[in-house]
């Protein structure tokens, strides 16, 4: 295998790797800007320069293809003086309105800035300004504060799906800016605020909502769909504020959609039903404490149940449930549910050539691996059931016809919207993903864990708990 | 005056006819060059020392050799006819008077390289000209030089003229290549070089117009001749150079590699400064090759001697100045030229060429500070070598040398807030 040396280290490469993949590789801090591994080299930002040995000029890591026995320098000072150009190059145009900069904190910018920077600027000039339109519901630009790093052009052309940002104009007044002004279409538009650099690129869903700072972070998957996108959760003081895509070359790389990104929500949503609620007659739901609601709700399962089971729920919990069908209800009438029409693992296609899935469950694969058959309204007579227990995670849909099939009463358990469950008899809270730890199975068939971030939210407990207690 | 070759038929207006060429022995060269072997063409070209006359100096022989000989993807030869350097107009002329000694050369690179398609990039001002090579054109299909059978050979070879939009970015193999292809006029990384990966992904060479008219002559004459013909072992062949500005008589002049000297050439040949006034400085090579002063331009003009003086030869566009200007206004308008045409894509040139732009604006409107000076060293020093292309040089080496040889000049500004020419 051959062998560079950088900063005096010797490291192995692979034929064709560039100098910053062996220096990312092994921990070799190389700052860059335009750079990023999923998208095309470009070499314009200029910041990862390296002095190597028996070169004249400094070359861009990025762009330079390691060699054996090649002699790379990241630290010298002639790299340190470069560096330290491009740093004062990029900050005399740009506004130094960081305390009012939605990405402070995290800004790539701003970090290079105190690693690599001048404390003090000597530009006198006038600043570069420019107007902004708007970019759509997702994405709020602020150009003036653009490097021109074309990370996001590249996004667009080469992993979002549509060539929808070009750069206008040329040299010092170059834009960057979507075609003919118009809002991106693309479903992951969320990703072109976590690659930008700078604040240019911000989430209107995110900004001014918290500093980047104060927020926890949690590794966890996305339950938007069964590709199970690594993501991290960020909270703070029990509220989440946001998910961000978490690297994993095997399933998301870099990325999430939209959709995924964003669903997070419904956990603080004011419709959602945190208390155990019961119906008695024709009367609305009526929050009561759980000893209460079990009091009321134990007495009305029994006979012949239907237990349905969301597929956005753990193996855990779905073993649970399982256990507690055969033992406590003795039925074998335990089914799955989640997307519409999409019935069982082998319904479950692409949705894009990119990520998402047509299964807007994220435990489908797993739930069909437990054993569950789908649920399938039509197969089952009126009347059919005395009673039924809804199992739901808060992604898989609303089952609102039951009706049909079950005299008695319909008990939905886990996450619900007060509004949704207007057919329903009670509801006794259960956990979002954000607020409970497990393991989902995804397309692939891979498994990965859920991770706690926050804990419950109001009266919601774990379905195991809950299950204890209609024992 | 030593043989002409490439300004031959210049000034003739009647020259530019393929029948005119051809009773002048024009294409015999091409006819040659496709009985031969590939191999033995490049040998040719290879032993005639022709470089590059776009301004690098690249040695052409070299160039073709290193197109891959295996490449499954269609190769190119592109023909750099962007002329965008200020102070160059030699291609111009080239293709006014000899557009068929350039096709020819084109004809024989194109066998050389094994390239079925090539293109003449052209500059989108040089709107008459692309009319004159359009013409000339064909003329060539007409009488079966271009097309399917290239002057029966069973050589294809298909010539297409491509007009650029008026961007000097695109005067850059990459960028030309970029803009060729439809996209922005932005440099490409290097490498892979146009030679491995050019135009639609496929092995391009790229030359200039002069580079491919010299062509003939060589295959014509033998590579030895040419080589003779330069005065320093590393260039063969004669070079035109382009004389603008302040002399007597400005216009294109050729002369053999290194055989006259900067000071020979303005005082000799352009019948020195108009009105009898004193020289200030010589810009060489093209608008962004780095100034000479009035006492340094006994140096013969070569690619090694200039780059031993500190400046480069580029494309000859020799640009003499005299006493009346003032050295901050030129600089001044040159670095606005090179900030107007910066692409836009790497850090140093878009931001610094601007930011020396905006100093040397002030400094000139006498509201300049003393740190202005430093700090324009500083800024050219910090884009110069550090950029994707050569555009951040081009703009860096003028500001070095200009504020390093006329320092009194800025100075002048600076403290009196007026020019010492005024």
């Amino acid at each position: 295998m051959p062998k560079c040396i950088i900063d005096s280290k010797e490291y192995e490469f692979k034929a064709g790797e560039t100098v910053i993949q062996i220096a990312d590789r092994n921990g070799v801090d190389i700052p860059r800007f335009c750079y990023h591994p999923a998208l095309t080299v470009v070499a314009q930002c200029r910041m990862c320069a390296v002095e190597v040995d028996k070169m004249g000029k400094l070359q861009t890591a990025c762009s330079l293809p390691a060699t054996d026995g090649m002699v790379v320098h990241t630290k010298s000072e002639k790299v340190k003086q470069a560096q330290a150009s491009v740093m004062e190059f990029l900050l005399i145009n740009h506004p130094l309105d960081c305390p009012v900069c939605d990405e402070a904190g995290e800004c790539q910018l701003q970090d290079y800035s105190f690693s690599y920077g001048a404390p003090d600027s000597r530009y006198d000039e006038m600043r570069r300004t420019y107007m902004d339109l708007d970019m759509g519901s997702v994405i709020k630009k602020n150009m003036n504060r653009c490097i021109h790093c074309t990370r996001c052009i590249r996004f667009c052309d080469e992993v979002g799906g549509y060539r929808e940002m070009v750069a206008l104009k040329r040299g010092n007044s170059t834009e960057i800016v979507t075609v003919d002004g118009a809002p991106l279409q693309t479903q992951y538009a969320g990703n072109l605020a976590d690659i930008c650099p700078t604040g240019s690129l911000t989430l209107k869903d995110f900004r001014f909502k918290k500093r980047a700072w104060f927020l926890k972070k949690t590794p966890s998957v996305c339950e938007g769909c069964s590709q199970g996108c690594n993501i991290e959760v960020h909270q703070e003081n029990n509220v989440v504020y946001r998910t961000h895509p978490r690297e994993n070359m095997d399933i998301n790389k870099w990325w999430i959609c939209d959709e995924g990104r964003f669903l997070f929500h419904y956990v603080h949503s004011e419709e959602r039903v945190l208390n155990p609620s019961v119906r008695d007659g024709t009367s609305a739901l009526e929050k009561m404490d759980w000893y209460d609601a079990v009091e009321k709700v134990s007495p009305k399962i029994k006979g012949k149940a239907l237990v349905l089971v969301g597929s956005d729920l753990t193996q855990e919990e779905i073993q649970a449930i399982q256990q507690f069908a055969a033992s406590k209800l003795q039925t074998t009438a335990v089914y799955h549910y989640g997307t519409e029409n999409i019935l069982k693992a082998a319904d479950d296609t692409e949705e894009d050539k990119i990520l998402r899935r047509t299964s807007k469950t994220s435990n489908l694969h797993g739930a069909e691996k437990l054993g569950l058959k789908p649920w399938k309204s039509a197969d089952h007579n009126s009347g059919e059931f005395d009673c039924a227990l809804v199992f739901r995670g808060g992604r898989a849909m609303v089952l609102n016809q039951l009706r049909k099939c079950v005299k008695g009463a319909i008990v939905g358990v886990g996450v619900f919207n007060s509004g949704a469950v207007d057919s329903y008899d009670a509801v006794l809270p259960g956990l979002s993903f954000v607020e409970k730890s497990g393991t989902i199975v995804n397309w692939q068939g891979k498994e990965q864990r859920l991770n706690q971030s926050i804990a419950p939210l109001g009266e919601s407990k774990s379905i195991t708990d809950i299950l204890q207690l209609l024992r | 005056m030593a043989e002409k070759i490439v300004s031959k038929y210049f000034y003739n207006k009647e020259a530019a006819a393929l029948s005119f060429y051809q009773k002048d022995g024009g294409y015999s060269a091409a006819k040659k060059a496709l009985g031969m072997a590939v191999d033995d063409v490049i040998a040719e070209v290879k032993k005639s020392n022709l470089r590059g006359r776009g301004g690098a100096g690249f040695p052409t022989g070299m160039k073709w050799s290193f197109i891959p000989k295996d490449s499954k993807a269609p190769k190119y030869l592109v023909c750099n006819c962007d002329e965008s350097e200020p102070g160059t107009f030699k291609d111009r002329a080239i293709i006014t008077y000899s557009p068929h000694m350039l096709i020819e050369g084109m004809l024989i690179g194109a066998h050389a390289i094994g390239a079925h398609v090539g293109y003449i990039y052209i500059r989108g001002e040089y709107v008459r000209e692309a009319e004159f090579l359009e013409h000339a054109i064909d003329e060539a299909y007409k009488a079966g030089i271009l097309g399917k059978n290239a002057m029966g050979s069973g050589f294809k070879f298909d010539l297409y003229v491509h007009r650029g939009a008026g961007a000097y970015i695109c005067g850059e193999e990459t960028g030309l290549l970029n803009s060729l292809e439809g996209k922005r006029g932005e440099p490409r990384v290097k490498p892979p070089f146009p030679a491995i990966k050019g135009a639609f992904g496929g092995p391009t060479i790229v030359n200039n117009v002069e580079t491919l008219a010299a062509i003939p002559w060589i295959i014509n004459n033998g590579g030895e001749a040419y080589a003779k013909m330069g005065k320093f072992p590393n260039s063969g062949g004669t070079r035109l150079y382009c004389v603008s500005g302040h002399v007597n008589k400005p216009g294109l002049y050729e002369f053999p590699c290194g055989a006259v000297t900067l000071r020979e050439l303005i005082y000799e040949h352009c019948g020195g400064i108009r009105d009898n006034r004193k020289l200030k400085a010589v810009i060489p090579g093209g608008s962004s090759a780095p100034v000479l002063a009035a006492h340094e331009i006994d140096i013969p003009l070569d690619v090694e001697p200039m780059a031993k003086a500190g400046t480069m030869l580029g494309s000859c566009g020799v640009i003499v100045i005299d006493d009346s200007w003032c050295a901050v206004k030129i600089i001044k308008r040159v670095t606005h030229f090179y900030a107007h045409e910066s692409c836009g894509q790497c850090t140093p040139c878009r931001e610094g060429t601007r930011w020396m732009e905006d100093v040397l604006h002030r400094i000139e409107d006498g509201h300049g500070k003393m740190s202005d000076l430093d700090l324009l060293l500083n800024v050219a020093d910090n884009i110069n070598g550090k950029t994707l292309c050569a555009l951040g040089d081009a703009a860096a080496g003028p500001v070095l040398s200009f504020v390093k040889k006329f320092r009194h000049e800025f100075e002048a500004h600076i403290k009196g807030g007026k020019c010492l020419n005024a």
